[in-house]
């Protein structure tokens, strides 16, 4: 019985990181919207491959981006 | 003196192009006291996120200005009692 070969599993470079961005603004909802799903929750780290900080940078934008309605809390959507 | 970047969401019922000189009389405040009001950005009508007082969409602008602590609470304040204000929200950009 042959097991499923293991996978490496690819390591994920932080897009901010690459790109050299210093801070994440919270009025750039296109970017943002990249980082939740289509129920409107923060993407986890492990989906995203956001380092530490930049993870956290992002959160906090969202956050503030939510409380001035550019971004759902909840969107229902299905 | 700090820097401040106000965000302000007002109703939609409102003309867009009275937005700007309404919004400019708040700023008078800013100025009196010895700040400086460096960019008035008024987005415009946007789609809100989720229903704020029972409305749909906001016309959405952004003030950078600097200014001392005190002097922005007051003008937050004085936004936020305008009816028509449905939001907004204070930034201080260089906190970061």
């Amino acid at each position: 019985m042959a097991k499923a070969p293991i996978r490496k599993p690819k390591k994920k470079v932080c897009v901010f990181c690459k790109e050299k961005i210093s801070f994440v603004d919270y009025k750039d909802t296109t970017l943002l919207r990249k980082f939740i799903s289509d129920r409107g929750k923060i993407r986890a780290r492990r989906v995203t491959g956001n380092c530490t900080q930049h993870q956290r940078d992002v959160a906090v934008a969202i956050k503030n981006a939510r409380e001035v309605a550019l971004l759902p809390y909840t969107s229902t959507a299905r | 003196m700090r820097r401040y970047e106000v965000m302000v969401i007002l109703d939609a019922d409102l003309e867009e192009r009275t937005v700007g000189p309404s919004l400019d009389q708040y700023l008078t405040l800013v100025r009196q006291s010895g700040g400086a009001v460096e960019k008035v950005d008024v987005w415009g009508r946007r789609r809100l996120a989720y229903d704020i007082n029972k409305k749909s969409e906001g016309i959405y602008a952004v003030v950078d200005l600097s200014c001392d602590p005190a002097t922005v609470l007051e003008l937050d304040r004085q936004l936020t009692l305008n009816e028509s204000v449905l939001r907004t929200k204070i930034m201080r950009p260089d906190a970061r």
